[in-house]
């Protein structure tokens, strides 16, 4: 008992050292930096263009996604200086962080915002500045940006639905189910909109009922166990499970497996991540998944062409058309 | 005769009030087509119990950490860090010529020792500093979940449902009953420990009265330090459950699991002052949770109302109980 604590620590300390060796360390070759290099950009000396992405939360799978793309598409560009603020979910840390932006003055800003009415005051001070600033998926409420790459949620949702009720018409002669809903974190609009989206088309089918919905909270393990309820309260007859988002659908998936059901049943996600989403679809796992687009391409297209062409009058907005990714 | 059962089971007296829950939560349960009473069919009985299993091991070293005054707010961040330590190794690296189950051990005795090496931190500041170990393991609590998201890049680390060593992993430790048996032994493990070791007697003598305890020559320190490894060992358990439920290694797992854990263990009747509880409380807690979740998601009642639902039994089970101990 004496040595014990002491004991543990060397063990602990052995593998840490062991870990680090391996090389099991993050791959991460420029890291969103924080910034600090980019402390004097507007001196003469660079002739680089300064570009400011303010990420309202790294530490989400499709926005680690979208910075990845972002810092792909601008290493490309030998004039192009990308500087990544992350936002960590605060919108009062992402507004300092977008002051801060405008302070250093770059010439293109690009903010994808935590909540609409939080980003647009901050957005309207950037947009007096004179930075042309584009606003990424979420509308905000006043217009404060040269362009917005719009995503919609809403027809997200109905293309889920209207495929529900094809599967259904196909599955059963007629549009004819059940179905259970798994919805993300109440109060976000992805969740408002990717279930009205979807009950906009399915309840002109009184035939597909809703036997179960639960809030998971976008979280695979909750979906499981709201899930594993489901099936247990409906021994038979699910047809359809409809995820906000893809890991929900892929834990209702695990859950329906466990219990021998998951072929009766079709997956439904939304999001369409490359390693995510679309790997399930490709494994069979998911039935379907609506891609969710990640918009850093568009912004990427047309803040280039805002740096490079004076004469350019970007649209002020750009619809971002979600795609279907099935088997 | 009665009184004096009741006093041997010291904070298990709320048997009852999961007693009085169980049956209630029969009596409204939704039934089968046959009509048999769902929520008593062993397999609900058993989903129900795994739904907790990873928030009851976690609250079995939590009990002792409350026991001895003290707090562990770290543990959803550590169950995230063992998750994603766990899944770099089973995914990332590929050592040649291992046999998978001996990768698949390394793997996890990895991620356990390093959330164990947390766990020892928390303990070696709390007692060296003299600082609250709220405010120790609030600073763990945010910077375990900041390096785990930085081991993977802020993404997901999926393992996958094949046949390498990654979905052994899975297919392992997601039976329902290794889990359930990992609960088990643990559980017993924990109630032996407490009861008939000395260093369980040192805790509870450690939370009753800090200062006698140390006056006395009992080694504090050694104390703190063994019950807060004991609580990232646990929470790294509970990760490396959670993933393989999941198979997925998820930086943003386990967030406000710490919350639950105290939840179950203030429900088992400890107090968070200290000196007071059990491991046979906290297990009734955690069952009591466990029932609660199950039939309100049986019902499918509304899940906000779940939530205010949850809250009132959650106050009427802790009343309950002080009622029995004033009497």
């Amino acid at each position: 008992m004496k040595s014990f604590p002491a004991f543990l620590a060397r063990i602990v300390l052995l593998f840490g050292v062991g870990l680090a060796l391996t090389g099991c360390g993050p791959s991460t070759e420029s890291g969103p930096s924080s910034g600090s290099s980019a402390s004097s950009p507007g001196a003469a000396t660079s002739a680089k263009k300064l570009v400011v992405f303010s990420q309202c939360n790294n530490a989400e799978p499709y926005r680690a996604a979208q910075n990845r793309k972002l810092e792909e598409l601008l290493s490309l560009q030998s004039d192009v200086k990308l500087v990544i603020y992350d936002g960590q979910a605060d919108a009062a840390k992402q507004i300092s962080q977008i002051e801060n932006a405008i302070r250093q003055k770059p010439d293109l800003l690009i903010v994808a915002p935590l909540q609409r009415d939080s980003l647009t005051k901050v957005m309207g001070e950037s947009m007096r500045a004179g930075i042309p600033t584009l606003c990424l998926e979420r509308d905000i409420v006043e217009p404060n940006y040269t362009s917005w790459i719009q995503c919609d949620n809403f027809k997200i949702g109905r293309l889920a639905g209207q495929w529900i009720v094809d599967h259904l018409t196909k599955k059963n002669g007629e549009p004819r189910g059940n179905l259970v809903e798994l919805r993300g974190m109440q109060g976000v609009e992805g969740a408002i909109n990717r279930h009205a989206g979807a009950f906009s088309v399915l309840t002109n089918y009184p035939k597909i009922k809703v036997v179960h919905d639960a809030n998971a909270n976008w979280f695979q393990p909750q979906a499981m166990d709201r899930m594993t309820e489901a099936l247990n309260a409906h021994p038979t007859g699910i047809d359809v499970v409809y995820g906000h988002n893809d890991p929900m659908a892929y834990g209702a998936y695990l859950a329906a497996r466990e219990k021998g059901r998951e072929k009766e049943i079709a997956f439904v996600g939304v999001d369409g991540l490359p390693n995510e989403g679309a790997k399930y679809v490709q494994e069979g796992v998911l039935g379907v998944t609506f891609e969710y687009p990640l918009c850093v391409d568009k912004a990427v297209e047309i803040g280039l062409r805002i740096l490079r062409e004076p004469g350019f009058k970007p649209e002020k907005t750009y619809l971002m058309e979600s795609r279907m990714v099935a088997k | 005769m009665l009184p004096r059962i009741f006093k041997r089971l010291g904070p298990g007296r709320n048997g009852l009030v999961l007693l009085v829950i169980f049956v209630l939560a029969a009596l409204v349960s939704p039934r089968s087509q046959r009509g048999d009473i769902i929520f008593l069919s062993l397999g609900n009985l058993t989903d129900a119990l795994r739904a907790i299993t990873p928030v009851g091991i976690t609250s079995l070293a939590m009990t002792w950490v409350v026991l001895s005054a003290g707090i562990d707010l770290s543990v959803g961040s550590v169950a995230a860090l063992s998750g994603v330590v766990a899944g770099r190794l089973l995914v990332h690296w590929h050592p040649e010529g291992m046999p998978m189950s001996l990768h698949v051990a390394l793997a996890v005795t990895v991620a356990v020792l390093a959330c164990t090496g947390v766990g020892l931190m928390n303990g070696a500041l709390t007692a060296s500093l003299s600082i609250q170990p709220f405010v120790i393991t609030l600073a763990s609590m945010i910077g375990v979940r900041g390096f785990a998201l930085w081991l993977c890049n802020n993404e997901r680390i999926g393992l996958g449902v094949g046949t390498d060593a990654a979905g052994l992993f899975g297919e392992w430790f997601s039976n329902k009953w290794v889990m359930l048996g990992i609960y088990a032994l643990l559980g017993l493990a924990f109630l032996i420990l407490l009861n008939r070791t000395v260093f369980g007697r040192y805790v509870r003598a450690v939370g009753d009265n800090f200062g006698a305890a140390r006056l006395a020559g009992l080694p504090v320190l050694r104390v703190q330090l063994g019950v807060y490894a004991l609580s990232g060992l646990m929470a790294g358990v509970a990760g490396v459950l959670l993933a393989a439920r999941t198979t997925t290694g998820d930086p943003n797992g386990g967030v406000a699991m710490e919350l639950d854990v105290i939840a179950v263990v203030v429900i088992g009747g400890a107090s968070l002052a200290g000196g007071r509880g059990g491991i046979l409380g906290t297990l009734n807690g955690a069952m009591i949770v466990g029932v609660v979740t199950n039939i309100l998601g049986l019902r499918n009642v509304d899940f906000n109302l779940q939530l205010v639902l949850k809250a009132a039994i959650i106050v009427l089970a802790v009343a309950l109980q002080r009622r029995k101990l004033r009497a």
